[in-house]
């Protein structure tokens, strides 16, 4: 059947981007400032997939997911790069200021990787190995089940992290106020760090995912910060479970109208729908109006 | 105008006019048509960015959609450039007008997104509509720049025509953001909230600096193709809009010098960075951040900074009087005022007058709804439901700037001056609406008024607490308001200034003007208010002379703890 088929393609790659969403919202409630990196820090996971994957022996059965953690690690520490580079010396400055040190450090990071390896397209390692099996007369493909399986695995532990663990109390003290949660002695600017290593993280997995399937160019970024964007916009911002709702929403809403018409035409469609929910509701899809006082 | 002021422009002029006509090579001759053309480009993007501080990533945009409209226009019907590039010009500046009302009203990041898929879908539009953009490949063979017969091919007629043009947008540019205006923007752009208190119509402000960001983009647009005989989708790409971002950071958000240098640096500096190769532009990402980090004002502001007046502030006239502050006589009235915010009340049925030459002190405990009454009558926050007149009209629904403009101002509890500005500048921003440019006597007063005569051209940034709030009330009443809304004015001052404050009241309401005065300390209120009114849970506890209202058991209970 076609709609289930088009159901786990728009699931996988929802998937994926709420791993790109959800690792935004992370550094954005840590800061108030948005990271423009953060599709470059995509891109550069898919990347340091496609680098560590000429490090295997070619004939693993699961190489992706062997590669995984070294992905992780590498993202976490660019992470940490960005934070440290882009956000902590200018921390007391205008938001807008953090938006143009991480367009900067976007720059660096999307220009280097072209530098690097070209402009080509190049495709990481599926996780799990290739081929599908037939499910209810559609072909459901191993690499669509495992981008499902790992974000969920990721974004859970997450919401583990951050509603059952005291780290994870710190840390949505310091979203809700950065500066009452500094005076009661946590220490803002390591769980400031920590989320920028973790959001990172998150981004670079959801690299190495969409690699394989969709190829992974040093340009991408831009699209991807774009997405995520959007999906925060339409879930909430700051809603972690939102931005994660808001990228299986984009994800439909892709596939569907790409499936009926063309790409370029679903991806057109979405930045119309995004610009008319803004131009109906300013302050995002569910988001409360905010109060401000002078 | 002093020319000794232009001499160090002139030599610099002077300097690219000989490098460009006797040294240049072809090579050379093009970058330096290039650089007119992001000149151009970057003064747009300071409109908007610098002045009207909203990052927008659709400069990019404005500049691909005025490209793209020369190179069709001329290679498919063939139009002169007289035609073409006004067209290109308006096409970028409609594009913009049609997106202004939803995408400016949006704050910081909202507007950044917004602005972003806007300048994504152009270039969908672009690379996907082959039939009439030419998709991938764009369009080749634009024609040169040609005016009536004159044609500019490349080389130096090509420098000269772009130059001629970025001459002209200096020059608009100028005209565009005189002092005045220049720190109209500063008070709309550093205190977003307090603006429209003065008067300040930010909505407008963004509004004509968007339109002008897109109009020089699209101009800027329109000479890249000339420049480069093609159009191509690269020109809608999100490169041209770093590009513009990084030269604007490098050179300076707000200055024309700073677009000159971030412009002429920048396209320069692939050649002289040439043994990067393709690490080229990884070394402009580092400048660029390393700019933020450590020179956030850009190059520009290593220059001298401009005079933001044509002399130093005159020391007036030792009498000047509180008559000339105090607009038409004015009743307020308010009627049945309601103000929740979520579930909490913060005004239930309010009704209060004030008469013309009547000082009203508000008390009341701490949430009792004091700054939530100022901000419904000033139309800040707007009541959920009640009427309020003012000068037998209604104002309640009005806009804030239209109700200050209509003679009701207002202070801050925290005094909302852009750190940057300096006072007099800050003054004449709330002047300015109210009639010609040249306000400048009326400012002069009105600082000599408030005691702040020898602090005109101090940065607010600088001064202390207690002359912040004298600039507050000075910036509320140079406009010769009718009705004066003051919130805890006397907050955090020594008794020395608040008695100065005390006596600037009374004198302002012996000439006739109304005062409502917010404030906790009771001692500051009596010997100044003729009324006192107890607020407490957003109603009116008490209403009357001041030692009836402090005798009041209600009023007693409420707010002072004791028992009836």
């Amino acid at each position: 059947m076609i709609a289930t088929q088009l159901l786990v393609n728009a699931a996988a790659l929802g998937a994926a981007y709420a791993l790109v969403a959800v690792g935004f919202v992370l550094v954005l409630n840590a800061t108030t400032a948005v990271n423009f990196a953060h599709g470059e820090s995509v891109v550069a996971g898919g990347f340091a997939a496609v680098a560590l994957a000429n490090l295997l022996p070619p004939d693993i059965a699961v190489p992706g997911l062997i590669l995984l953690p070294g992905v992780l690690a590498v993202s976490a520490l660019l992470g940490l790069a960005i934070g440290a580079l882009a956000y902590l010396p200018i921390r007391n400055r205008p938001p807008v200021s953090v938006f143009v040190t991480t367009i900067a450090v976007g720059i660096i990071i999307a220009n280097g990787l072209n530098a690097g390896f070209g402009a080509a397209p190049r495709s990481a390692p599926s996780l799990i190995g290739t081929g599908g099996f037939e499910f209810l007369g559609a072909t459901i493909s191993r690499q669509s089940l495992a981008i499902i399986a790992t974000a969920t695995l990721l974004i859970a532990g997450l919401a583990g992290l951050l509603q059952r663990t005291q780290l994870g109390r710190q840390f949505r003290a310091c979203a809700q106020d950065p500066e009452m949660a500094r005076a009661l002695g946590i220490r803002l600017t390591r769980i400031t760090l920590m989320a920028f290593a973790l959001g990172t993280a998150f981004a670079g997995v959801a690299g190495l995912l969409l690699a394989h399937q969709f190829f992974v160019s040093a340009s991408d970024g831009s699209v991807l910060i774009l997405k995520a964007y959007i999906a925060v916009v339409i879930g909430g911002w700051g809603s972690l479970r939102g931005a994660a709702a808001g990228a299986l929403l984009i994800a439909v809403f892709e596939v569907g109208i790409a499936a009926i018409a063309s790409q370029p035409v679903a991806e057109g469609a979405l930045y119309i729908a995004v610009l008319l929910v803004l131009f109906v509701r300013p302050q995002g899809l569910f988001g409360e109006p905010q109060q401000v006082r002078a | 105008m002093n020319l000794r002021n232009h001499i160090p422009a002139a030599a610099v002029g002077i300097v690219l006019v000989v490098y460009a006509t006797a040294f240049a090579s072809s090579y050379d001759q093009r970058l330096l048509a290039l650089s007119g053309v992001y000149v151009i480009l970057v003064l747009g993007y300071q409109f908007i960015f610098g002045h009207a501080g909203a990052l927008s990533l659709a400069q990019g945009a404005f500049f691909g959609a005025g490209a793209y409209a020369t190179g069709i226009l001329a290679t498919r019907w063939g139009l002169g450039f007289l035609a073409t590039f006004p067209l290109s010009i308006a096409f970028a500046a409609l594009l913009a007008a049609l997106v202004a009302a939803p995408v400016l009203r949006l704050r910081t990041h909202y507007f950044a997104l917004a602005t972003l898929a806007l300048a994504q879908l152009l270039l969908l539009v672009a690379v996907n509509w082959e039939g009439f953009t030419g998709g991938a490949n764009g369009l080749s063979g634009v024609p040169p720049i040609s005016i009536l017969g004159w044609q500019a091919p490349r080389g130096l007629p090509l420098v000269t025509a772009v130059w001629v043009v970025a001459g002209i947008a200096i020059l608009l540019a100028r005209q565009q953001m005189n002092p005045v205006r220049r720190a109209a923007f500063a008070v709309a752009r550093d205190t977003p909230l307090a603006a429209p208190a003065f008067g300040i119509d930010a909505g407008l402000l963004r509004f004509r600096a968007f339109i002008l960001s897109a109009g020089f983009g699209g101009a800027a647009g329109a000479l890249f193709v000339h420049t480069n005989r093609v159009v191509s989708p690269e020109t809608l790409g999100f490169g041209v809009m770093v590009t513009c971002l990084t030269m604007t950071v490098v050179g300076g958000r707000s200055r024309i010098a700073g677009a000159l240098i971030g412009a002429l640096l920048l396209t320069h500096m692939p050649e002289w960075l040439r043994g990067l190769e393709s690490y080229y532009l990884v070394a402009m990402g580092a400048l660029l951040l390393a700019m933020v980090l450590f020179a956030p004002d850009g190059l520009a502001s290593l220059l001298p900074a401009p005079k933001s007046r044509s002399g130093p502030a005159v020391i007036p006239e030792p009498a000047v009087f509180a008559e000339a502050f105090a607009g038409p006589p004015a009743t307020l009235d308010a009627s049945g005022l309601h103000k929740s915010f979520g579930g909490i009340r913060a005004l239930g049925d309010l009704s209060l007058t004030l008469a013309s030459g009547e000082i009203a002190g508000v008390i009341g405990p701490n949430g009792a709804g004091k700054t939530t009454l100022a901000n419904a009558l000033t139309g800040i926050a707007p009541p959920d439901a009640g009427t309020v007149h003012f000068a037998g009209r209604a104002i309640s629904g009005l806009a804030p700037h239209d109700i200050a403009r209509a003679g009701l101002t207002r202070t801050f509890q925290t005094p909302q001056l852009p750190p940057a500005l300096d006072v007099q500048a800050i003054v004449a921003t709330a002047r300015n609406h109210a009639g010609s440019q040249s306000e400048a006597p009326a400012v002069v007063d009105a600082l000599a008024f408030c005691g702040l005569a020898d602090m005109a051209s101090v940065p607010a940034g600088t001064l202390p607490h207690g002359l912040r709030r004298r600039v507050e009330i000075c910036r509320a009443i140079v406009s010769r308001p009718s009705v004066l809304v003051l919130d805890e004015p006397a907050a955090g001052l020594t008794p020395e200034e608040q008695a100065e404050i005390g006596t600037l009241c009374r004198a302002l309401s012996d000439a006739g003007m109304a005062i409502l005065l917010i404030d906790h300390n009771v001692g500051f209120l009596r010997p100044i208010a003729d009324r006192l009114v107890c607020m407490a849970e957003g109603r009116i506890l008490a209403d009357g002379s001041p030692d009836t209202v402090l005798t009041d058991p209600a009023v007693r209970a409420a707010y002072f703890g004791m028992d009836a």
